[in-house]
């Protein structure tokens, strides 16, 4: 049991258990696990601080309204849910460049803060244009 | 309460996918690379156990589908921007929360970028909506329905696929 916590589970059954929680969600709230356009709705809140009036014109906020629903718990709850099985298995630790990127691009993070920021721009941007 | 749900939802899948270690950047590009096939071991599992037991629901009527709409433009292009997005970053949305989640602060930096491309996209939406996002509009379609056969012979079929390519994957170390 103790090399199975350092290893971690088998993806094949936390997968599959995924797979019954998914169910029970579409069950019990009608709920498919989606994230992506909870950053379409933290962003629309985000602009609305700056300027509420031009965002209640936007047609993308309209058919995607900038609050807090179902799916922004969901990716709320992942978080947690990630923190209490690290720290509770003694994974959690603190990390700005992983070790894969480290090994091929070098240990600063800086480089890896810009990749990773660019990189989060476009796949947002591909994620939406696929509506996925 | 839906509030509610989606909290606790979200804290079991957390859960589960920190367990299986899937959240991690090594993982994730991994798979990119072709030479860890953990999360793909681990999404696959999800997809053919949700089908099954979504379905099974489905046809004693207790539940409804969520079928998006199948626009081949927007589809191919999205997708290919967010795979260059993808391996950029080394997190998927919802797996950069859960980055954070367990002390890989980087994910930070994603998830700003990805609040920006956010917004980049609402403000090039009502642009796109009368040209990319109408090319090759086929609708709301599903592979039963476009074949005319039962949905049970095409979930059969996907179920069979994806444990033959478990065990290629076991075979190979993958």
């Amino acid at each position: 049991m103790a090399t199975l916590e350092k290893k971690g589970w088998s993806p094949y059954l936390a997968g599959a258990l995924s797979g019954v929680l998914s169910i029970f969600s579409v069950w019990v709230t009608g709920k498919y696990f989606g994230a992506s356009t909870t950053f379409v709705r933290s962003a629309g809140m985000v602009e609305k601080i700056i300027g509420s009036e031009r965002v209640a014109r936007m047609s993308y906020f309209i058919k995607e309204i900038p609050e807090i629903d179902w799916q922004w718990m969901f990716v709320v709850g992942i978080l947690i849910g990630s923190l209490i099985a690290s720290v509770a298995s003694g994974t959690f630790f603190w990390k700005g460049v992983p070790d894969m990127w480290a090994k091929r691009f070098g240990p600063s993070k800086f480089k890896r803060g810009i990749v990773a920021f660019l990189g989060g721009v476009i796949a947002m941007f591909g994620a939406r244009l696929a509506d996925g | 309460m839906m509030l509610l749900y989606g909290l606790i939802t979200g804290i079991i899948f957390g859960f589960l996918l920190q367990k299986a270690r899937v959240i991690r950047y090594d993982k994730q590009l991994g798979a990119l690379r072709l030479i860890d096939m953990t999360i793909v071991k681990f999404m696959l599992s999800t997809v053919l156990v949700a089908m099954v037991g979504t379905y099974l629901l489905k046809d004693l009527g207790l539940v409804k589908l969520s079928i998006k709409t199948t626009i081949l433009g927007s589809v191919i292009l999205g997708g290919l921007i967010f795979g260059v997005g993808w391996g950029f970053l080394g997190y998927c949305p919802g797996t950069s929360v859960g980055a954070i989640g367990e002390g890989r602060y980087d994910a930070i930096w994603g998830i700003l970028g990805m609040l920006v491309g956010a917004a980049l996209y609402a403000e090039a939406y009502p642009g796109m909506k009368n040209t990319v996002l109408t090319w090759g509009d086929l609708g709301k379609i599903t592979f039963p329905q476009v074949l005319g056969v039962n949905h049970w012979i095409i979930i059969a079929i996907i179920v069979i696929g994806g444990l033959l390519l478990f065990r290629w994957f076991e075979k190979k170390g993958l």
